[in-house]
């Protein structure tokens, strides 16, 4: 990984009517990195994406793509682009589709027929080169569809929403895949509402809701300074035990808040420690009044539980407008 | 450069997908089939259709039947004369009905001084017959004319010999040609270039559109511009379009060439006009011409797409330009009666007519080279523009599924 950054926004806002689709939206992303833009439907995070590849332009802000290229035909020719309206040249054969775009990214015709072939080897489709596209499976046109991004091996790799529609052992592919490419120290930029694959793969997200960054940073990092937070889960061994856990856990000192234990989990209690309280204290006084613990877990997040508690449930459900697709 | 190429990818891609298609081949040879057609059925129908007529023929003059049934006889029709005067037209028209014959010439009396000559039967809109009819009679007439008149049998010859006139159209500075010819040629070929654009500017129409049902579309305009988008297409469609009309002229010239031969393998003699021989100036004329206007029409039929997001819409949305393309034809008339009339350079130098009439004016010595130059460079000019504009109303459009714009939407949309 190198300190430059494979990709730049800054203050980027976008309009579309009276509908505020991004605004002022800033994030960086440095080169080797995999990085997710994840938010909920509608939340502006295909307008970005449309905007980095230049199908439309920012009302305001700048975009810098590798070394300071602005979105343009400079610039496509570094970017493999996987849209989220999927869509292929039905009548046009497999092998052929593929070596059409990867000439159109500035291959050489040979070359690109060269790669496609491998392509479709690795992805299992090599028997299908020269059928239709129209006579593939969903499934097999999705694969297709990732080989056109990234045929002329871009030093940006943009996908949107990559695992609508795939099927489990296909995203499973689709995750070497991603693997690979950051190996090699190219960069992944892609969106997605869906928080736990995009927990398996990104080394840094950014959250946004209706238009706005929430929050960004390395996911490391915002697990851990989510978990410095001084949440807390319980169990107790038995009724007695958590009536004496009672008197400690009532310290305001200690303790900050008690919550219910999360839906799902076998936790009886959650609590969030006092400012200034840490874990072993809390420890050292339950211990001190006898309290049979079964479970004492400080709590890592999933970037599940940090987009909810930062976004609120509410924005899950933002509404959608047609031409602001997200 | 990159534009260039990608440009020229483009309209590989569209190109090849249509040429190696199925029905490609397939319109392709069902064309020349269709042209030995237009040759061989209408010269079947002329050669048949009279032979074997059965008619009646009613004469009251006393005079005529006989040598006109002579006459009709030679033509190898089946020809009864009615003796009796008297009969009624109703006992003919019964015969009629019972097909016994097609129909009868009835004859006035006074039939040499101008009374009437009529012939009525089932047949009778067939321009074969009433041209046989009426060049038999005019004939027979003016023959007992001259024997009322005791002109000698030789006087009588010469009053029928046929009178040689020819119209020859020539503007003092070029070779006279046949006025007909000229006209024929030039509507001709403005009727070949409406059915070609109106043919394939379609495909370019639904190229277009297509981009947008399969929603391949996002994928091209991330890649490439729109403009070497809109620019392939046209180029890659309207290529196949051309590769297709090649064929065709190239077996309609070498079937016009050997019409004889043709239509000597159907058992029929041949004979007829040829076309008026063109020089290599008019032919170039009428190439540039030809493809220019294709491709302005094409790049026309490119901005409909753009507007439109499913085939359905695209019937709406042609008419406009299907318009405009057969204003163009009607004018025709009026170039040739004035080739060179100030509406005729008018009209000659605006890009939607100038394809369809400037070869027209040209070829009728209406236009200077120079008319030429400026009307192609304006021709030229309106296609790189409606190129420009189809690719920016096809940008903005890329993210508005379903719904066409309205008018004043569009000039926002090009100003973008």
């Amino acid at each position: 990984m190198t300190d430059a950054a494979a990709l730049v926004v800054r203050n980027v806002s976008k309009q579309f009517g009276n509908h505020r689709a991004v605004e002022d939206m800033s994030f960086s992303i440095p080169r080797g990195c995999v990085y997710g833009i994840l938010g909920p439907n509608g939340a502006g995070k295909s307008t970005t994406l449309r905007m980095i590849n230049d199908i439309i332009a920012p009302d305001a802000g700048t975009i810098e793509i590798l070394d300071g290229l602005a979105p343009g035909p400079e610039a496509a020719r570094h970017i493999g682009y996987l849209p989220e309206e999927r869509g292929l040249y039905p009548r046009m054969r497999v092998l052929e589709m593929i070596e059409f775009m990867g000439e159109l990214r500035g291959l050489p015709r040979a070359e690109a027929r060269r790669r496609a072939g491998a392509w479709l080897d690795r992805l299992g489709l090599a028997a299908w080169a020269k059928n239709r596209v129209a006579d593939l499976s969903k499934g097999m046109q999705q694969k297709v569809q990732f080989a056109t991004a990234l045929i002329h091996e871009p030093a940006l790799v943009i996908l949107d929403e990559p695992w609508s529609g795939l099927d489990p052992i296909n995203a499973e592919v689709l995750r070497e895949v991603v693997d690979e490419i950051r190996a090699a120290g190219r960069t992944v930029l892609f969106s997605t509402h869906l928080m736990e694959q995009a927990e398996k793969v990104c080394d840094a997200v950014c959250i946004i809701a209706r238009g706005r960054k929430v929050l960004d940073g390395r996911l490391l990092e915002l697990k851990r300074s989510w978990a410095a937070d001084g949440r807390i889960a319980l169990g107790f061994a038995d009724d007695a035990a958590r009536a004496r856990a009672d008197a400690v856990l009532a310290d305001a000192a200690l303790v900050a808040d008690r919550l219910p234990p999360r839906a799902g989990d076998v936790a009886d209690c959650e609590v969030k420690l006092a400012p200034g309280a840490t874990p072993q204290r809390l420890l050292a006084a339950l211990v001190g009044a006898e309290v049979a613990l079964r479970r004492f877990e400080l709590i890592v997040p999933t970037l599940h539980q940090i987009f909810v508690e930062r976004v609120g449930d509410t924005a899950a459900v933002a509404e959608r407008r047609p031409e602001a697709a997200s | 450069m990159k534009d260039l190429r990608d440009t020229l990818v483009i309209a590989r891609r569209e190109l090849l997908e249509r040429v190696k298609s199925k029905w490609f081949a397939v319109m392709t040879l069902i064309g020349p089939i269709g042209m030995i057609a237009m040759i061989v059925i209408p010269a079947l129908i002329a050669r048949s259709s009279t032979e074997g007529t059965q008619v009646d023929i009613v004469d009251r003059s006393g005079v005529l039947a006989r040598p006109l049934a002579a006459k009709l006889e030679t033509a190898k029709w089946k020809v009864r004369i009615v003796d009796d005067p008297a009969t009624r037209d109703d006992a003919e028209e019964a015969r009629i009905r019972r097909n016994e014959i097609n129909g009868y010439i009835s004859i006035d009396k006074d039939a040499l001084e101008g009374g009437r000559i009529v012939y009525r039967g089932d047949n009778a809109s067939s321009q074969a017959v009433s041209i046989l009819l009426g060049q038999s009679i005019k004939d027979v007439v003016r023959d007992e004319r001259g024997k009322q008149l005791k002109l000698t049998e030789e006087q009588r010859r010469h009053l029928a010999t046929p009178i040689n006139f020819d119209a020859q159209h020539t503007t003092g500075e070029k070779q006279a040609s046949s006025g007909l010819g000229a006209f024929g040629l030039a509507y001709a070929l403005g009727f070949i270039l409406y059915m070609a654009i109106t043919l394939y500017g379609i495909n370019v129409m639904r190229s277009v559109v297509q981009e947008k049902t399969s929603r391949v579309m996002e994928l091209m305009v991330a890649a490439v511009k729109p403009r070497s988008l809109m620019a392939g297409k046209i180029l890659g469609v309207g290529a196949a379009g051309l590769i297709q009309i090649g064929v065709w002229l190239a077996i309609g010239a070498i079937l016009l060439a050997y019409r004889d031969e043709v239509l000597g393998a159907f058992g029929i003699a041949g004979g007829g006009k040829a076309l008026p021989p063109l020089a290599a100036d008019e032919i170039a004329v009428i190439l540039a011409y030809f493809i220019g206007g294709y491709f302005f029409y094409s790049a026309m039929y490119a901005a409909l797409g753009a507007m439109v997001s499913s085939d359905q819409e695209t019937q709406q949305v042609q008419l406009p330009v299907t318009m405009l393309l057969v204003i163009g034809v009607l004018c025709l008339t009026m170039i040739s009666n004035d080739p060179r009339g100030s509406t005729a350079a008018t009209m000659t130098m605006i890009p939607f007519w100038s394809p369809i009439l400037m070869p027209m004016r040209y070829t009728l010595g209406g236009a200077t080279l120079g008319d030429i130059a400026l009307s192609l460079g304006i021709l030229a000019l309106s296609t790189a523009l409606v190129i420009r504009a189809a690719a920016k109303i096809y940008r903005v459009g890329v993210l508005m599924y379903g719904k066409r714009p309205g008018l004043a939407e569009l000039i926002r949309w090009l100003r973008y």
